[in-house]
């Protein structure tokens, strides 16, 4: 145990002392937050969508509904004919245009709402259409008195305004633990490859006192980078943190476990620095585009569906996006959490079967 | 009488086909400085790494401070200290972190600042390993084996790569080892090193021990004689078979090596005279005549009749 603590304070000093990897850790993740967080959000620092509201009608419940949208703060709304705000749509210069016909009190008929959007803005589109269908809702239900029919809690009524940002910075964090725990494996394939490692055979320092400081070390890391990226995303960029910390926490660590063991079975194939890092970019880089944690996946072809299945990062993005900013995956917190075990078990049976000390 | 230390009989190992160690054996007494001759190649890490347990050998045995490494290395690795190599395993270290860290291993292991100053190394205790030059480095290697306090010390090849100063200055930390009562085993591949630091010495040669003894005791078992240099230039090969022929040896002894030709000779007066008589019948002239005592150089060169390159440096 004081073995122990003694590599593992070396291994902090050396961390510290590590420019180039600290920038990695600490301030890679950040400048992402940063970076996306401009890219995504407004200057308020919210993110708002220039809707075009084409009003057919002028009745107590089109101007109603107006209000409503009005008092949306995600929603820059321009008003016009039709054919003004379809053109602006097409220009780019709205992300969707609603078309409202003259609602009257008449609760038997049905109104046919239009929303237009560009193809090329689906994600974007959709989710100020769920936005909206929100907002939709609470007049309906209001004008309806259905409330209590269908028993519905009054804080579904506030329509949370989902930003892409709500989207992408979980996303982030799944990236830097991804990052955490394929790259960190180099340290020690660094060490192997030198010839240290074996070198401390002739001393009593075990082997694995290094290794497991090692990881320990990197799940400090894991935690130290989800406080910053939560709190940045929170303050900075007004992201609403739904889940509690420690609920984070504990699904950082799973998935830091994950892509450590991951990390270590990679370098157990690679005989050199070199083909260490081939190794984890061929393994890395598809992993950031197909597991979705930075756009949602359901746009993609269906052939690719499976290996997006496959894939832990998909589940760590689904899981930390469920507990920090509620967005519910189609998959269950059961289900992210049991597989980002089992790549976690599967991964480090292949891992002890091949390691080499040296 | 002293102890062994070290009993290696027979070993043997081999790494695919290549036999590194060809059946070696010697013994190591308690309290010396015992030196591994011999060329890059020889197998002198070989053998060091399987005294320490980094290989495992083929055939022979094995006692070191009595355990076998093989069975008992968890033992023995408290009671050695190694160096094998520079030390990088944390390069942002500070010097006196790392010793701190390797001293933390052992249950009494000797002051930091008391290798410190054996080592030379205060003014850089608060330098990082990486920072450190490459005999600083070598250096610290060093320390990191002294600082087990362990009775018995191995290092391997520890003076390659310094200059001549740090090389004095390392014996120096070598004989301080000896006159604490710790044994030394180190290997080397120079030859004067082991002349000028060894107790006991082993010539190795292509897996095998070619000759075994103190240096003073190999040098006057191979050669009581004093050696005869001579230059090469102008001599023929026919004037060369009439020195070997002609001239006076009691026990005759004639080898060549890179533009010399030595004569090794017991009764050096005799010698000299006669070699001179020859370079008067034939009107020769003889160039850069050096007396001098024989070295272990000289007995490589007569065992295995081949020059002893120093192919490292």
């Amino acid at each position: 145990m004081k073995l122990f603590k003694e590599v593992f304070i070396a291994n902090i000093k050396e961390l510290l002392r590590d420019k180039s990897g600290m920038f990695w850790l600490v301030a890679f993740p950040v400048i992402f937050v940063f970076i996306f967080g401009l890219i995504f959000t407004g200057n308020t620092g919210q993110q708002s969508y220039t809707i075009g509201l084409v009003l057919e009608g002028s009745s107590v419940i089109n101007n109603n509904i107006e209000k409503a949208l009005l008092k949306n703060p995600s929603f820059n709304i321009r008003k016009g004919s039709q054919e003004e705000e379809v053109n602006a749509l097409q220009e780019g210069k709205r992300e969707l245009v609603i078309i409202i016909p003259e609602i009257g009190f008449d609760l038997n008929s049905q109104y046919d709402i239009q929303i237009l959007y560009n193809r090329d803005l689906n994600g974007t589109a959709n989710i100020i259409i769920s936005s909206l269908k929100e907002i939709f809702y609470s007049i309906e239900r209001r004008l309806t008195e259905q409330t209590e029919l269908f028993n519905i809690r009054p804080e579904a009524i506030q329509a949370k305004t989902l930003s892409d940002f709500d989207y992408i910075l979980p996303g982030i964090l799944a990236m830097a633990i991804l990052q955490l725990g394929l790259f960190g494996s180099f340290q020690f394939l660094n060490l192997r490859e030198k010839g240290i490692i074996r070198g401390l055979g002739v001393t009593p320092l075990s082997r694995s006192v290094i290794l497991s400081s090692e990881i320990l070390m990197r799940l400090i890391i894991a935690l130290i980078q989800t406080i910053l990226i939560v709190f940045l995303g929170k303050w900075l960029f007004d992201v609403q943190i739904t889940g509690n910390l420690l609920q984070v926490f504990g699904i950082v660590i799973i998935g830091a476990l994950s892509f450590i063991s991951l990390g270590y079975m990679l370098i157990t194939f690679a005989d050199s620095m070199e083909s260490g890092r081939g190794i984890v970019q061929v393994v890395q880089f598809p992993m950031l585009f197909l597991s979705g944690i930075f756009f949602p996946v359901e746009f993609f072809p269906s052939y690719i569906k499976p290996i997006i299945k496959a894939l832990p990062l998909t589940y760590l993005g689904n899981a930390l996006r469920e507990v920090m900013v509620g967005i519910p995956a189609q998959t269950t917190m059961q289900r992210n959490i049991i597989i980002l075990l089992l790549w976690t078990l599967v991964t480090l049976v292949l891992t002890i079967k091949f390691w080499k000390w040296e | 009488m002293a102890e062994n230390v070290i009993d290696i009989s027979n070993l043997k190992k081999y790494f695919a086909e290549v036999k590194a160690l060809d059946g070696i054996n010697f013994s190591v007494k308690k309290g010396i400085i015992f030196g591994m001759l011999g060329p890059n190649g020889a197998g002198k890490t070989t053998t060091i790494e399987t005294m320490t347990g980094l290989y495992q050998r083929d055939e022979g045995e094995i006692s070191i401070l009595g355990l076998d490494p093989e069975r008992s290395l968890k033992m023995l690795q408290k009671k050695m200290g190694v160096q094998l190599q520079s030390p990088s395993l944390f390069p942002r270290l500070k010097v006196v972190e790392i010793l701190n860290l390797f001293a933390s291993f052992y249950q009494n292991p000797l002051k930091i600042s008391n290798v410190l100053s054996q080592i030379g190394l205060q003014n850089k205790k608060d330098s990082w390993v990486k920072k450190l030059s490459g005999g600083q480095k070598h250096r610290l290697a060093v320390g990191l084996a002294m600082i087990s306090n362990g009775e018995l010390i191995f290092l391997d090849e520890p003076t390659t790569g310094l200059d001549p100063q740090a090389r004095q200055d390392l014996w120096n930390v070598i004989r301080n080892l000896k006159a604490e009562g710790k044994t030394v085993f180190l290997t080397t591949h120079y030859m004067d090193e082991a002349q000028k630091l060894c107790d006991d010495l082993v010539i190795l040669d292509k897996g095998k021990i070619i000759a075994n003894g103190s240096p003073e005791k190999l040098i006057n078992d191979y050669f009581k004689d004093r050696v005869i240099e001579l230059e090469d230039m102008g001599l023929n090969n026919s004037f060369k078979e009439r020195i070997k022929k002609e001239v006076f040896y009691n026990r005759l002894s004639f080898e060549e090596k890179k533009g010399h030709v030595l004569l090794y000779s017991d009764q050096i007066d005799k010698t000299l005279k006669s070699l001179f008589q020859l370079a008067d019948n034939y009107e020769r002239e003889l160039n850069d005549v050096v007396i001098r005592k024989a070295t272990l150089e000289d007995v490589f060169l007569k065992i295995t009749g081949r020059e002893y390159r120093d192919e490292a440096v």
